[in-house]
C-alpha cells in the first residue's frame, strides 16, 4: 500500500514538473514575443494607459495648469492637492497594472507638487512640471 | 546592565492564538492606512509624519518595556507602532533615497537572519514562551519591526515585479500563510513557522485592506480608507478589551518552560 502511494506521488510530481516546465517554456516564449507586438500597438494607437482611465487625474492637472496661467498660484495649490489624495488612495489599484508607468507618473506629480508649495513659487516653474505632468499622462509614462 | 538571568519577569507577550492573529493582520493595515493619512489627507508630509511615529514608538517600547507583566493594550499599541514605522522605514528608502526594492528586501532579510542569530547565540533560545528578560524582549521587538520592514519591500516587490493586484494578493499571501499553518500542525519546526506567518501577514494584512478600502470600479468593496480603518480599529479595540477583561482563558498564564 505504501509503496504503491510513494509511486503514485512521484509519477505526479513528475507531471508536476513537466507542467512546470511547459509553462517556462510558454513564457519565454511568449515574453519574447510580447514586447515587439507592444510597440506596435504603442505606435498605432493614441498611446492608451495601461493603468486604465486617468481622466478624473489629467482634469485636476488641467485646472492647475489654467489656475497657473491666470496667475492663481494659491488655489493652484489648493486644486492640486485633490490630485495628490485621490491618486494615493488609488494607489492599490493602479500600481499593480504598470509600476512602471506609475512610478513614472507618480515622479512627475511629485515634481509639480513641490514646484507649487516651495516658499516662494516660480510660475514659470510651476507651468513646466505641470505641462510635462501632462506629457508623462498622456504618453503612458513616457515625457 | 543586568545579566540575561538577573531581572526575571513573566512572559510580556501574548501566547498566540487565533485572537493574537486577527488583531496582528488588523494592526498591519490600520498602520499603514494611518500613516497614509496623516502624511497625505492630514497634509503632514512623509517626513514629519515619520518623525512623529518613531517619537511614539520609541515612547510605547518605553512603556512596554517597563511594564512588570504581558498588559494587552501595552503591547498591541507597541506593535501597531513598530508596524507604522516599520512601513516608512521602506517608504523612506524606496521613495525618498530611490533605494531598488530588492536590495532593500535582501538587506532586511539579512537584518532579520542577523537578529535570530545574535538572538540564538546570546540566549541559546528563540522561544516566544519566555520573554522573560531584558534583552530577550529587545530581541524580540527587533525581529518584529524587521519582519514588518521586509514585509514591506518584500510585499511591494511582488506587487511590482509581479503586478500582483491586492485581489490576488488576499489569495496568495493567504495561500502561503495556510501552507505554513498546515506545515506546522505537521511538526514543522515552531519557531521557524511562528515566524514565517508573522511576515507574510504584513503582505495580506495590506492587501485585505486594499480589497475593503478601494472603489469597486478598481476591483475592491469601496469603504474607502478611513472607514475601513474605523472598523479595524474598532474591531482592534473591542478584541484588546476583551483580551483584557478576560486573560486566563485565552491562555495567556505566563510559561516559565524553555519549549517551544
Amino acid at each position: 500500500m505504501k509503496t504503491l502511494d510513494f509511486a503514485k506521488i512521484r509519477s505526479a510530481k513528475g507531471r508536476l514538473r513537466t507542467f512546470a516546465l511547459s509553462i517556462a517554456v510558454l513564457g519565454a516564449g511568449t515574453g519574447t514575443l510580447l514586447p515587439s507586438i507592444r510597440v506596435v500597438a504603442a505606435a498605432e494607437a493614441a498611446a492608451p494607459s495601461k493603468i486604465g482611465d486617468l481622466s478624473s487625474y489629467r482634469t485636476i492637472v488641467v485646472d492647475t495648469a489654467s489656475m497657473v496661467n491666470n496667475g492663481d498660484l494659491d488655489g493652484a495649490k489648493a486644486r492640486i492637492k485633490d490630485l495628490e489624495v485621490s491618486w494615493d488612495d488609488a494607489e492599490p489599484s493602479l500600481k499593480p497594472r504598470s509600476p512602471a508607468e506609475w512610478h513614472a507618473i507618480d515622479k512627475a506629480i511629485d515634481r509639480a507638487l513641490s514646484d507649487l508649495r516651495s516658499g516662494k513659487p516660480d510660475a514659470t516653474a510651476c507651468k513646466e512640471s505641470l505641462a510635462n505632468l501632462l506629457k508623462v499622462m498622456d504618453g503612458g509614462g513616457r515625457s | 546592565m543586568p545579566s540575561p538571568n538577573a531581572a526575571r519577569f513573566l512572559n510580556k507577550v501574548p501566547e498566540v492564538t487565533a485572537v493574537f492573529w486577527i488583531i496582528k493582520i488588523m494592526s498591519t493595515t490600520v498602520g499603514e492606512t494611518g500613516a497614509d493619512y496623516l502624511a497625505v489627507h492630514v497634509g503632514l508630509g512623509a517626513a514629519t509624519t515619520g518623525a512623529i511615529m518613531v517619537a511614539l514608538l520609541i515612547a510605547m517600547l518605553v512603556v512596554q518595556l517597563r511594564a512588570r507583566k504581558y498588559v494587552p493594550w501595552k503591547y498591541w499599541l507597541t506593535v501597531v507602532l513598530v508596524s507604522i514605522v516599520g512601513t516608512q522605514i521602506t517608504d523612506a528608502l524606496t521613495d525618498g533615497l530611490d533605494v531598488s526594492l530588492y536590495v532593500s528586501t535582501a538587506v532586511f532579510a539579512v537584518a532579520l537572519a542577523a537578529t535570530f542569530v545574535i538572538w540564538y547565540w546570546s540566549e541559546r533560545t528563540l522561544s516566544i514562551h519566555t520573554i522573560v528578560t531584558r534583552p530577550r524582549e529587545l530581541f524580540y521587538w527587533a525581529a518584529i519591526l524587521f519582519t514588518f520592514a521586509l514585509g514591506t519591500a518584500a510585499g511591494d516587490l511582488a506587487t511590482e515585479a509581479l503586478g500582483l493586484g491586492f485581489r490576488v494578493g488576499v489569495l496568495v499571501f493567504g495561500a502561503a500563510i495556510a501552507v505554513i499553518a498546515a506545515a506546522f500542525y505537521g511538526g514543522a519546526d515552531a519557531v521557524l513557522t511562528f515566524w514565517l506567518a508573522y511576515l507574510l501577514t504584513r503582505p495580506l494584512g495590506a492587501s485585505l485592506g486594499d480589497l475593503l478600502s478601494q472603489s469597486r470600479p478598481n476591483g475592491g468593496l469601496g469603504l474607502g480608507t478611513i472607514d475601513t480603518s474605523v472598523i479595524f480599529l474598532a474591531v482592534i479595540a473591542a478584541l484588546v478589551a476583551f483580551l483584557s477583561v478576560v486573560p486566563n482563558r485565552m491562555g495567556m498564564q505566563p510559561k516559565l518552560t524553555e519549549e517551544l
